[in-house]
């Protein structure tokens, strides 16, 4: 993409980066994020390594943008994404993205994620991953959430359970979320459907690897996504 | 007369008074006490009567007094579950609550480990 995003707008973003036991690949994600010129949110999510010494001997080189806060506890992915969407209004943001902390997804990717937002085309984004670097297992339990998406909260994506996603403070204001676990990717996108907040899908990059495949949305996390969904409608 | 109808009796007339006890130290709401109490009472009846359990099997168009019993038994152990469960739901949501508010009032900060 050939808009370039300014400095002044990239110091008016904050990433969120929820952290659960992530020691050993979060420094690169969050070093290629500063190196970028972003700001961060990093809400260790009560790891029980040593995910937090790893974030703070960032925020050493980087201490200007990155914002540590900590979960006691271990409340899941979507708790630690609520802390970050509560906690960047105390830095007066214009936009803010979340993203995997595990190096799933890739920092390059940032600029293109904010774009619609910056050119005003659009107030959310979500980050849509390609289906065919997707691991048959993964891709699967995808297309059943995006018809479960499609369902119960009425919206149809591309991708519904990515953990890409960017929004305007002014649209962040509007949504309410409450999930605990992965459903936050499908609230996420019912909130801003209901809202009617004007959103885009941009393609990103994933990077599997064994370790990452590990996490995010299986067959049983999508059972439970499907429960607490059921649960939603009453 | 058999030992259970000496039993139940004294267990559930223990079980009354212990929700009477707990309604009098506010720890559970009349509604609940009521509903407890009915449901004790009636271990007390079929207790003493256990005819009286195929009475109501009839009315429920169940033949056995023991099917009609065992069938509530579910009902209420269902009931007692899914109370426990929105319980825990709650629970949950407001432990979420509390985690949330201490990140966010406590940012990490370098100066903190200057300090230590």
């Amino acid at each position: 993409m050939s808009f370039e995003i300014s400095k002044e707008d990239k110091q008016a973003t904050y990433v969120i980066l929820p952290a659960y036991n992530e020691a050993t690949r979060i420094q690169p994600v969050i070093e290629e994020i500063a190196q970028m010129g972003y700001n961060m949110i990093i809400v260790n999510d009560g790891s029980s390594d040593n995910t937090l010494e790893v974030i703070k001997q960032s925020k050493r080189k980087y201490p200007d943008q990155i914002h540590i806060f900590s979960l006691i506890i271990n409340r899941g992915v979507g708790v630690a994404t609520q802390t970050g969407f509560d906690a960047v209004f105390m830095f007066n943001p214009k936009y803010v993205v979340s993203m995997d902390s595990d190096g799933q997804h890739s920092a390059k990717d940032l600029d293109d994620v904010i774009t619609p937002l910056v050119k005003g085309e659009a107030q959310a984004v979500i980050g849509v991953r390609p289906l065919k670097d997707m691991p048959f297992t993964r891709n699967f339990a995808n297309a059943v959430m995006n018809l479960l998406t499609r369902i119960f909260y009425k919206v149809n994506v591309s991708d519904s359970q990515t953990g890409f996603r960017a929004i305007t403070a002014d649209a962040l204001k509007k949504i309410d979320i409450n999930a605990r676990g992965y459903l936050i990717s499908s609230e996420f996108i019912r909130e801003v459907n209901d809202n009617n907040i004007p959103f885009a899908e941009v393609p990103i990059q994933t990077i599997y690897t064994p370790e990452t495949q590990a996490k995010g949305t299986n067959v049983v996390e999508a059972f439970k996504i499907l429960l607490q969904m059921i649960k939603h409608q009453f | 007369m058999l030992l259970y109808s000496i039993l139940f009796p004294i267990i559930s007339i223990l079980a009354i008074l212990w929700f009477f006890y707990r309604y009098l130290k506010q720890k559970q709401s009349l509604a609940t006490v009521i509903l407890w109490t009915v449901l004790w009472l009636f271990v007390i009846l079929f207790s003493i009567f256990p005819l009286a359990s195929e009475r109501f099997a009839r009315l429920f168009g169940i033949t056995r007094g023991l099917d009609f019993i065992i069938i509530v038994v579910f009902l209420v152990l269902f009931y007692i579950i899914f109370r426990l469960y929105n319980r825990i739901d709650i629970l949950q949501d407001e432990i979420n609550k509390i985690v949330k508010e201490v990140a966010i009032n406590n940012e990490i900060t370098l100066d903190d480990e200057e300090d230590e």
